[in-house]
């Protein structure tokens, strides 16, 4: 599959002495990759950007990267990913609402050798009413390397006025260590749960509140080590004592495979949580405060 | 055997499975504030209606994330029952299931308690159901040959387990599979029990929180869990995991696959062990 097909895109960066370069960072509409020019010995920046700023329905979007030996990436985007039911502004009539909802997809393989860092950071995806999406993300990782990987959603536009009121988001997170699957976190949140059962129906924003935001934040490799014993601490001096109103944000942390976490952040605003995930410290010491920056 | 009888049997609170020390989530919901009314209005109602949106909450997660795994336990031991699987093929199936729900499953406190659930029907099977007591005569006809068999394949399973052999965790939903397959029960009926099961012990986790009375419960568990059940047994049979799946199934995982569709459940069941005093194990 070329990079000329649309929506495909590949990213592939390599080590040569101590600077990370592009060896390839293709992208056909609607998918856009820019790189800026970064002064941090063994790492680049890609931003992963949708043109008009966001996807719709029936778009497919499938994404390649290779992280090489020794080099490190940090993966952002420019705004979330913003998930239409229709482009705005173009209700075609091949796409009026009459007819079957097209899934949006992005599908996104992700090769990381010996030694080497992946950090996938992009900002949350926001899927607007009635909106149906698939995001399909691979890890394959050599035995040494590194991996951060962000994952996140948020309730709509608040602004007018929706509350986890699109139709299906659904997102798989597989990470395998030589071939060998250690993790698999797939999650489905749907408006119409469990069919018909004749008591009153519970929708997505009933069984998500009073949350805005849902984050999976999953950690591993040799990199990461430091990050991961200092949440394991920060984590196990939490203790809870029942209480009348639930948290403003709320974090939970469990292990996987050898030496992985899965942190999962639920946040009334999806700013607070950024903000949670920006005080990762040890993260900002692994790209540099510039790049740290940039994600937020 | 009469199926009814063994639905008795399985549905019987007083059997081991360890299940009572599981609120799988619900103390922990309960801790952190939610569904908590303001409280001036903390009337009966308001309580009970919590609890009945928890259990469906974790009702349609749980269905979901764990009945593709009771299915294909069900279907892989089912074929050797009928002798179209021979046994390595078998334990390799229920290998891989239990290997793929320990990777699907990050959330350590739910996988401690799917763990120990398991491991405890396996030893219900091998030391309550696999042979009559003592040298009786057994009154069940399943003194035929597929009984041995299926003793056989739970003991290799529980083997593997014990000796902490990678992918053999024994996490419930496969063993699950494994003891309603074993015992001849049809895959409807071990779908729609298992999921039974999950509501009803969750029920008895808050009337023994003291959050809703045991005839509270007994209302939910009528007037709603019925149709939560029937409703996500409808959704949820047809789901697999694709360890069974072959070229030319059309298993497609987006479709058929398994998938947790409750986040904050999942956040809070994992902080179970942050609280401050506890009496369940998850």
């Amino acid at each position: 599959m070329t990079a000329t097909t649309p929506g495909r895109g590949r990213i592939s960066l390599a080590l040569h002495g101590t600077d990370a370069v592009f060896e390839e960072l293709s992208s056909a509409y609607p998918l856009k990759l820019l790189s800026p020019r970064i002064h941090r010995p063994g790492l680049a920046v890609a931003y992963i950007i949708s043109y008009g700023g966001g996807l719709v329905s029936g778009d497919s979007v499938a994404l390649a990267v290779a992280v090489g030996s020794g080099a490190i990436l940090v993966l952002l985007s420019q705004g979330s990913t913003k998930v239409f039911k229709f482009r705005p502004g173009q209700r075609a009539a091949s796409t009026h609402s009459s007819g079957p909802l097209l899934t949006t997809t992005q599908r996104m393989d992700f090769e990381v050798s010996s030694g080497a860092t992946l950090l996938l950071l992009p900002d949350p995806v926001t899927c607007f009413r009635s909106a149906a999406y698939n995001q399909i993300q691979t890890f394959r990782l050599a035995r040494d390397a590194s991996l951060v990987l962000l994952d996140w959603v948020t309730s709509g536009r608040k602004s007018r006025g929706e509350d986890w009121a699109f139709s299906r988001y659904y997102s798989v997170n597989e990470v395998l260590v030589e071939g060998r699957r250690i993790a698999r976190d797939v999650m489905l949140l749907e408006n119409d749960d469990a069919g018909p059962t004749g008591l009153p129906p519970r929708t997505l924003a009933n069984k998500l509140e009073p949350y805005s935001c849902y984050a999976t934040l999953i950690l591993y490799g040799p990199k990461l080590q430091g990050v991961i014993r200092a949440l394991v601490q920060e984590y196990g001096r939490i203790s809870v004592f029942k209480t009348g109103q639930p948290a403003g944000l709320l974090w939970s942390l469990s292990g996987f495979g050898d030496g992985g976490v899965v942190v999962r952040v639920a946040g009334s605003e999806s700013e607070g949580v950024r903000r949670w995930v920006g005080g990762l410290r040890g993260l900002e010491e692994i790209v540099g405060t510039d790049v740290w920056r940039a994600f937020g | 055997m009469d199926e009814a009888y063994l639905l008795l049997l399985l549905s019987d609170s007083n059997l081991p499975t360890g299940a009572f020390v599981a609120s799988s989530g619900l103390e922990s919901f309960l801790a952190h504030g939610f569904g908590a009314p303001p409280p001036q209005s903390a009337t009966p109602t308001l309580k009970s209606d919590t609890i009945a949106a928890f259990v469906r909450d974790s009702l349609n997660t749980y269905a979901p994330s764990a009945l593709p795994f009771v299915s294909d336990a069900h279907e892989a031991v089912g074929r050797l029952r009928t002798g179209a699987a021979a046994p390595p093929c078998t334990l390799a199936l229920l290998k891989a299931l239990d290997g793929l729900y320990e990777c699907t499953t990050l959330n350590h406190v739910a996988r401690r308690a799917s763990a120990s659930q398991g491991v405890a029907l396996l030893s219900l099977y091998a030391k309550g159901f696999a042979r009559p007591p003592g040298h009786a005569a057994s009154a069940l006809p399943a003194a035929a040959p597929e009984a041995a068999a299926m003793a056989a394949l739970v003991d290799a399973f529980k083997l593997t387990v014990r000796r902490g052999e990678r992918d053999a965790h024994a996490h419930l939903p496969v063993c699950w599979g494994i003891l309603c397959a074993a015992l001849g029960l049809s895959l409807e009926r071990t779908q729609h029990l298992h999921l039974y099961l999950h509501a009803r012990s969750l029920l008895s986790a808050a009337v023994r929180l003291n959050s809703i009375g045991p005839y509270a419960a007994q209302q939910i568990l009528l007037h709603v869990c019925g149709a939560l059940v029937d409703a996500a047994v409808r959704k949820c049979a047809r789901l697999r995991t694709g360890v069974l799946a072959e070229d030319g199934d059309g298993w497609d995982e987006v479709r058929d696959g398994p998938a947790n569709t409750w986040p904050l459940g999942e956040i809070l069941a994992a902080r179970h062990d942050l609280q401050h005093s506890r009496i369940f194990n998850s």
